[in-house]
């Protein structure tokens, strides 16, 4: 009779979330067609804000609070960076749980919470790579509009990157807790999908919204994923007011990851799977 | 015998949620949920000892799945205790899952986008297999299920059959000290069943397993376990060896004889008494047959005896009530049951 294996230690542990975060970026290349659709619809929507904008900036002129070309350059870094951290788990994880397969996920010796960062980063390691083509075709039309303001922007903005990453994984995976009462992921997708794209800043930067969205859009951490980054990146805000940014992106971050974890932990408690 | 798992006064219940028929229906769900109460495990209690191979039975929603969906801490019951390897599985579902192998016939656990082969790398990096426990497994899979042609197919092209041995393969892999297999022959032909409870039984024989089997597939049991138990709508209604339970619920035997001539009337009634002080009864005589029924153990030599005595025998057999027909009886049987 072979002895009982002992815990793994989280360095023991780490060589399974590797494995985990290289399988789950070999079966993103396994979707050729599905990564081509999903990049022409989001180049499809960016293309009809930059319309829109264009429009707005032709009959207002330049009295908005930004440039035209600064908006542009916004718009496109707030693009790829969208583009680069769309996580799916939320999709992937609601149908496992409607069809009972997240039983097999639990039953593995790892986190589940952060097996599904590693899936998460993983599609953001994968887009990034598209992204990095996306990014050629605007730097083409953008040129140095797009380059960041300064070494320390760019130090921070890395920074805020990573940040950034860890609060739109930690908001996705929140939102997955739901799918366990519902046992639907669309709607938990379709709203969480909703507030992205109106409070991001994927359409315009937050200090053009009018001030009661503003304010509502001020007091949630979507901003923290698109926004603040960009808004660092470009130099639009430096020093202490930089700090200050990611420091708020570390709380939210950090603060819905601890969330993440407590909710799953009551979600677990009223699981069910029907069903041999 | 040190104990690999203990149940006592396991309970699970849950809220089903009733939904009204038609449009109408739908859409005053929509305003006012209404619920009931499922008992889908009352008050079961059971041991099994290291390297034992038990077969959980039971009728459809007896509550099979749902034990060993409690005994592997994927769910939470709501009353008594449970142990499995020392962990309590709920809270230390981790750590359980380090020692133990799961097959859900009906949810597999490979990974759909990538080959077989990948899977299995991935299970042994993340469980830390020992290369020469690896080996051992992984090379008894190549050979009793066939693997190698389908090392290098993504899991979604595999058919059931290949998925399903693949998938046994993978939850075997670390030869964990306690297997839970729920259906795993489930749509399976009849040559990979073979296949399947062949690979099982030797993996438990290399690395004394504990295995409790879930199934509907009686042969399942009687070919890779020692003890049943049965449930019903959630109670335990038998556990003990196979051989006891053919005791307990088959009692009856049956001689069958073929005759040269057909049967006469006198010729009968002169065999029914004869048996009759044996222990036996004759219940068919008509034609060429007659059928003796028996329930002593070891009553069989004198009644053929008998037999051979009284008529013209061309040929004889001794049948014995097969599982299955007990199990279905049991399953109809409501006197059974109480």
């Amino acid at each position: 009779m072979r002895p009982l294996a002992r815990p793994l230690n989280f360095s023991e542990s780490l060589g399974g979330y590797f494995a985990y975060l290289n399988r789950a970026l070999k079966a993103n290349f396994a979707y050729k067609a599905s990564t081509l659709l999903g990049l022409f619809t989001a180049a499809l929507s960016y293309a009809v804000t930059v319309l829109v904008w264009s429009h707005v900036y032709t009959q207002k002129g330049s009295s908005l609070l930004m440039s035209r070309q600064e908006m542009f350059a916004y718009l496109a870094l707030a693009f790829c960076l969208n583009y680069a951290l769309t996580i799916n788990i939320d999709q992937r994880v609601g149908q496992r749980i409607r069809l009972g397969l997240i039983a097999t996920d639990l039953l593995k010796p790892l986190d589940f919470q952060l097996s599904q960062a590693t899936q998460a980063l993983s599609d953001c390691l994968f887009n990034s790579f598209v992204g990095m083509g996306i990014l050629a075709v605007v730097f083409y039309f953008l040129g140095g509009q797009i380059l960041p303001k300064s070494p320390q922007a760019f130090g921070l903005f890395v920074v805020s990157l990573f940040l950034a990453f860890l609060v739109q994984y930690s908001i996705v995976f929140l939102f997955i807790q739901g799918a366990f009462y519902t046992y639907s992921g669309y709607g938990i997708f379709a709203s969480r999908i909703a507030l992205h794209q109106t409070f991001s800043g994927l359409q315009a930067p937050l200090t053009l919204y009018p001030p009661l969205l503003l304010t509502v859009g001020r007091w949630l951490p979507f901003q923290h994923v698109i926004f603040t980054p960009v808004f660092i990146y470009m130099g639009r805000v430096e020093g202490a007011e930089a700090l200050r940014l990611l420091g708020e992106q570390a709380l939210w971050g950090f603060g819905l990851y601890a969330a993440g974890y407590f909710a799953m932990r009551k979600a677990l408690g009223q699981l069910e799977i029907q069903g041999g | 015998m040190e104990n690999a798992l203990t149940v006592e006064n396991l309970s699970k219940s849950y809220q089903r949620r009733l939904r009204q028929p038609g449009l109408l229906g739908a859409v005053k769900g929509l305003f006012a949920s209404r619920f009931e109460e499922v008992q889908a495990v009352k008050g079961l209690s059971f041991s099994i000892g290291r390297g034992e191979k038990v077969g959980l039975i039971g009728e459809n929603g007896a509550g099979k799945s749902t034990t060993l969906k409690m005994l592997t801490g994927i769910i939470v019951p709501t009353g008594g205790k449970l142990e499995v390897l020392g962990h309590i599985p709920w809270k230390e579902r981790r750590q359980l899952a380090l020692n133990i192998g799961v097959v859900f016939g009906q949810r597999p656990q490979l990974l759909w986008d990538i080959p077989v082969e990948e899977t299995f790398k991935l299970l042994k990096t993340m469980y830390r297999i020992p290369e020469d426990v690896y080996q051992a497994v992984y090379g008894e899979a190549l050979h009793r299920l066939g693997l190698e042609p389908l090392l290098n197919t993504p899991v979604r092209h595999l058919s059931l059959g290949q998925r399903m041995r693949c998938d046994l393969a993978a939850s075997l892999l670390h030869a964990p000290a306690v297997v839970f297999l729920d259906e795993p022959t489930i749509g399976l032909d009849l040559s990979v069943k073979e296949q399947v409870r062949g690979f099982i039984t030797d993996i438990q024989a290399k690395f004394g397993i504990t295995l409790l089997i879930t199934t509907h597939d009686l042969k399942d049991i009687t070919e890779t376990c020692d003890r049943l138990l049965l449930l019903d709508k959630g109670k335990l209604l038998f556990d003990g060896s196979i051989r006891a339970f053919e005791q307990k619920y088959a009692s009856d035997r049956r001689i069958v004889a073929e005759t040269h001539k057909p049967v006469e009337a006198s010729a009968a009634q002169a065999l029914s008494q004869a048996v009759g002080k044996s222990g036996g009864k004759v219940i068919e005589a008509e034609g060429h047959r007659v059928v003796v029924e028996y329930h002593e153990e070891g009553a069989a030599p004198a009644l053929i005896h008998l037999i051979l005595q009284q008529l013209q025998v061309v040929d004889i057999n001794l049948e014995k009530t097969d599982i299955e027909t007990i199990v279905t009886r049991i399953y109809r049987s409501d006197t059974a049951k109480a």
